[in-house]
């Protein structure tokens, strides 16, 4: 274990890798990792295009920002940036978005028209961003682990518990299963539970309806950050017919959002908690995080 | 019976919010509740003034 005594033990690997980041592989490449990094690209790649198959410029109209062959804005949509979170695999979804683009009347409403599969498939191109995040976070991993770990071990890059990027991704599916991963089982237990009951109240309130990224995308954008709930939605209860809006419709789908980011800072925790079996918190900065629990 | 469902909806949903956001700063689950516990409770009283404090503006701006 390496007791970190740098003055801000938190400090980031700076701008250039954080854009690199968004090339899954890249940051990989650059560590000399190049087995690691051709799998993150291909892996990222397939699983896009592996979506794109069904949903295609469908993908579009799921964006932020609909092109519609007039705004400024369009550009930026026809690239498909505005789409969440596929933007985080950046060359597969440019390459898909330029492929795919008809800024024609026909085009335009094929973004509109649905398809058959298209939960399960916009499930599966969100999972491409996600993995592409998970890679970028495991180079920011290895990045930190060489420059603060072999400073101060002798040459020698330090184990953690766990791979904090693989605990993030685990934490991803089912909330909680990171924790256990990196060692604290009851606490990913209770922190797991509380994010799924959340979104379980979420799609009760709302019959099912509120995870759906066809109706509501942009909060589906939120939702998503709990992939293993989104994942259930998208295979059972976003194919469902709608027969009328329920009640409760609102309330479930703020739910089913709230659940997902919960998860959001599930993950990051998960990502801290292996981090911190090789880089502890130094004793005066426990003190101030123990004052805050305690505040 | 609105209030009611809004009350029963919102109070164990705060405390399920505080589970996730005290977890950062302890590493048992058990630490972890008593932490939610206290954490909600004094949400909930930050709550009760943003109630009041947005009841006083509705009475201000809009009336009775």
């Amino acid at each position: 274990m390496v007791d970190s005594n740098r003055t801000d033990p938190a400090m980031g690997n700076g701008l250039p890798a954080f854009i690199m980041g968004f090339v899954p592989g890249l940051l990989q490449w650059q560590l000399g990792q190049k087995q690691r990094a051709v799998v993150a690209l291909l892996s990222c790649t397939a699983v896009l295009f592996l979506g794109w198959m069904v949903v295609g410029e469908r993908l579009f109209y799921w964006g932020l920002g609909v092109p519609d062959g007039k705004s400024a804005f369009d550009n930026v949509a026809q690239l498909g940036l505005p789409v969440l979170p596929e933007v985080l695999n950046l060359p597969a979804q440019i390459l898909g978005s330029l492929l795919s683009y008809d800024g024609t009347a026909t085009g335009l409403r094929l973004q509109r028209l649905p398809r058959d599969l298209e939960h399960i498939a916009g499930w599966v191109t969100a999972a491409s961003g996600m993995l592409a995040a998970f890679w970028a976070a495991a180079g920011h991993w290895e990045l930190r682990l060489r420059r603060d770990g072999q400073a101060r071990d002798a040459g020698a890059a330090p184990r953690p518990a766990a791979n904090p990027a693989l605990c993030a991704g685990l934490s991803w599916l089912v909330p909680g299963l990171g924790h256990a991963r990196a060692g604290q089982r009851d606490k990913g237990v209770v922190m797991g539970v509380a994010v799924t009951i959340v979104f379980a109240l979420g799609l009760v309130f709302s019959s099912g309806h509120a995870v759906d990224r066809a109706q509501y995308g942009v909060w589906w954008i939120g939702q998503n950050l709990f992939g293993g709930g989104s994942l259930f939605a998208a295979l059972v209860t976003g194919p469902m017919r709608s027969v009328e809006t329920p009640i409760d419709l609102d309330l479930g789908i703020v739910l089913c959002t709230v659940a997902g980011l919960m998860n959001l800072v599930v993950m990051c925790d998960a990502f801290t908690v292996a981090e911190r079996s090789v880089f502890p918190l130094r004793p005066g900065a426990a003190k101030t995080a123990n004052e805050g629990a305690k505040a | 019976m609105e209030l009611f469902f809004r009350i029963a909806v919102y109070v164990p949903v705060l405390f399920l919010v505080a589970v996730v956001v005290v977890a950062q700063q302890h590493t048992t689950a058990q630490a972890t509740l008593q932490g939610a516990a206290a954490r909600t409770a004094r949400w909930g009283v930050w709550s009760l003034a943003l109630l009041a404090a947005m009841t006083l503006l509705e009475l201000l701006f809009i009336g009775w």
